[in-house]
């Protein structure tokens, strides 16, 4: 379904390309005789023709360039006057049809003849809008491969023999086969199999990852060594792959504030420039008293002027820059991002699952009584719980038969309390202990010690008595200490935003290389933490996009961590997809080197039509000049948005 | 409320972006419109009773035309 949609996208854009390639080409083969006609008296001092010949063959040879090569533009021109949609070409066909019929009018001797000018006018219009939708297509190459990215076949099990289909055609619960060095067609899930699978198109990330029983793989990637049995689980638009086009296809349609004058102008400028030339001929006209000179000026201003430079300024750097960051793994989704993330002077990291891997494993169990079955009890009570710190207890003890438990409850934010029998168990931190006032008499030190070393410590008790304590971990992620480093350098104030006690959070700050902690904070805390920061500055959030949507939404920028193999669409103003730190770095380092160039495309798009359209009025300028002027204009906007890709993020 | 990407044809300059915007909000029941002038792509929030004709010719009117809806 994607790929064909894309196919015909394609093709549209090919067809445009080859239309104006054309048009190219047919209006030189005219526009070259008339320009060698009109110039040979200059250049080689004699005129090739009597010049009574040269007036009718200018129109001849002129009409075909101005009415057929240059008739989409003349017509679409006109149907915006008329409609008042006045657009780019409404000036374009204004300026040489006016400047054709002076080649009529200048028989009744009233007026000097425009005719040439006409089509040099619309041939040098043509060779620029070819030059302009050549470098747009570059500019986005990398959005349309990752329109391409997905498989066109796959090889699915049907009655035990495998059959090709169109990946088109896969259902949900079909069984692909992919072999080294094919794509995997759609999203799954391995059944059997084990292989490394290359995922830097989608997440960026340069090293395979092994896939084996139970591993989830993304379609478009990329199988490395061994065959993969994979059930297809999601299809069509419901793809990762098909969510990350619809995020970077939707962001493209999100304005940066910057560009609000920019638009605003642009939707006026046709008329105002119309009305501007309509004066400028008059005055001329009036002053000088000649015709000729002043419609000169008139057809000047009228194709000097140029929106496009002004309003492809922001959307061309946008699209340049998002499609850098898709190819990277990182995902702008609203324009906006970009113009804050400027701004930004406080990072707020969520630790687990962004500064960690947030996959707690337990690495420590201490209990005074060997025989008190501290495993099998908390495991029996907290696999009832959806908390990673629970599955990871539940999963240490790995149990086929668990104790019956009965009166389950979490206590938010600070544990868990069942029964077993008539014994009421309790499992969680301090807090929980200190409120119900049970002892910890014996197991302090032992507690310190965990926390001290970066150890979510879990305390379990039967009744009154504590059992023993379990420490967990949740290892940090391999790059989070060199992002923190990138981040302390460039200025930033870091903090990490916790629910863990202070000492276990202050340990993991310790490990990664960030000061300021701020510890004990329930999760529908964050936001209301992340807003008192915000007096102080504007704020970064970088967090889960399923768990910390309300702090992402409530912070100037919001960084959502992917895990690799789901994306949370509605959180975030931008996604890194792999959820590394490193991403963090490298969207703020993109999103400044986008705004830097959208700066500079408005500014010469700014300073283009400020200088040269009084040079025009002022008539210095012949029509010819102004025309290459505006072509040259909107082409260096677009092939500066281009060198954007240069820049090392 | 409904949410659609218009593909539009014959957008090919700036001032075409801001003719749609402006073309489309005028329709009866549209509350937001974003034109993408580099996707060549508008999209559209609007209530459950505007139709197709209606956006179409909204488009027609700007002196676009209405390729295909996503």
């Amino acid at each position: 379904m994607t790929r064909k949609k894309s196919s015909q996208d394609l093709s549209v854009e090919e067809i445009e390309l080859r239309s104006w390639k054309a048009k190219l080409v047919g209006a030189w083969i005219f526009t070259i005789p008339i320009a060698v006609f009109m110039f040979s008296e200059r250049i080689f001092g004699f005129a090739l023709m009597p010049v009574e010949w040269m007036i009718p063959s200018l129109l001849v040879l002129g009409f075909p360039v101005v009415f057929v090569f240059g008739w989409s533009t003349i017509r679409t021109g006109f149907r915006g006057l008329f409609s008042l949609y006045f657009n780019m070409d409404s000036l374009i066909a204004l300026g040489t049809v006016i400047a054709y019929l002076t080649g009529f009018f200048s028989y009744f001797n009233f007026v000097a003849d425009y005719s040439g000018v006409a089509s040099m006018i619309m041939a040098i219009f043509i060779t620029g809008k070819f030059i302009e939708t050549k470098a747009r297509g570059k500019a986005s190459q990398e959005i349309k491969k990752l329109i391409q990215l997905g498989a066109k076949k796959a090889r699915i099990l049907k009655n035990g023999k495998e059959v090709e289909i169109d990946s088109s055609e896969i259902k949900v619960g079909d069984v692909m086969v992919v072999r080294p060095g094919e794509k995997i067609p759609t999203d799954g899930v391995v059944i059997k199999g084990e292989s490394a699978v290359d995922e830097s198109m989608i997440s960026g990330e340069s090293l395979p990852i092994e896939k084996s029983k139970g591993s989830s793989v993304i379609g478009a990637t990329i199988n490395q060594d061994g065959v993969l049995y994979v059930k297809a689980l999601k299809i069509g638009k419901d793809t990762f792959l098909s969510h990350i086009i619809e995020l970077v296809e939707e962001a493209q349609g999100t304005k940066v504030p910057i560009q609000k004058l920019a638009d605003k102008i642009t939707s006026v400028f046709v008329p105002v420039i119309l009305s501007l030339a309509v004066l400028s001929f008059a005055n001329w006209w009036l002053i000088t008293g000649e015709l000729s000179r002043a419609l000169g000026v008139g057809i000047s201003v009228l194709v000097i002027a140029c929106p496009c430079s002004l309003g492809l300024a922001v959307p061309i750097s946008l699209m340049v820059g998002s499609g850098i960051g898709a190819k990277n793994g990182i995902l702008i989704r609203k324009g906006e991002a970009i113009q804050t993330m400027k701004q930004a002077k406080i990072i707020v990291f969520d630790k687990t699952g962004t500064i960690t891997k947030g996959k707690p494993e337990v690495t420590d169990i201490y209990s005074k009584d060997k025989n008190n079955r501290l495993l099998e009890i908390s495991a029996s009570v907290e696999r009832f719980s959806e908390h990673p710190v629970a599955r990871a207890i539940v999963e240490k003890a790995g149990l086929k038969k668990y104790k019956r438990v009965s009166g389950f409850k979490v206590i938010r934010g600070k544990g868990v309390q069942g029964f077993i029998g008539k014994n009421r168990i309790l499992i969680g931190s301090r807090k929980l202990f200190y409120e119900n006032e049970i002892s910890l008499d014996g197991f302090e030190e032992k507690i310190s010690n965990f926390e001290s070393h970066g150890k979510t410590t879990m305390i379990v008790s039967k009744n009154k008595k504590i059992l023993g304590i379990i420490a967990v971990a949740d290892a940090i992620k391999p790059d989070s200490p060199e992002a923190i480093r990138m981040l302390n350098k460039s200025g930033f104030r870091i903090i990490m935003l916790t629910g863990d006690n202070e000492r276990t959070a202050k340990a993991i700050a310790r490990l990664v290389g960030i000061e300021e902690v701020l510890a004990d904070v329930l999760p529908e805390d964050k936001s209301n933490k992340i807003e008192e920061l915000q007096k102080e500055g504007f704020v970064v959030f970088v967090g889960d996009g399923i768990n910390d949507a309300p702090a992402l939404k409530q912070s100037n920028v919001g960084i959502a961590m992917g895990t690799g193999t789901d994306i949370a669409i509605e959180a975030g103003d931008i996604v890194i997809v792999k959820g590394s730190l490193v991403g963090v770095v490298q969207a703020i380092n993109l999103s400044k080197a986008t705004f830097s160039k959208i700066k500079q495309n408005l500014f010469w798009a700014f300073a283009y039509n400020i200088v040269a359209i009084p040079i025009a009025i002022a008539g210095l300028l012949h029509p010819i000049i102004a025309e290459i002027a505006m072509a040259l204009s909107s082409i260096t906007v677009v092939t500066n948005a281009n060198l954007l890709r240069r820049k090392k993020i | 409320m409904k949410k659609l990407k218009l593909v539009i044809e014959g957008m090919h300059c700036a001032s075409c972006a801001s003719n749609i915007e402006r073309s489309l909000k005028k329709v009866e029941g549209v509350d937001s419109v974003s034109v993408s002038l580099m996707l060549k792509k508008a999209i559209v929030e609007a209530k459950d009773s505007v139709s197709e004709e209606d956006l179409k010719k909204a488009i027609a009117r700007a002196g676009y035309k209405l390729a295909k809806i996503e």
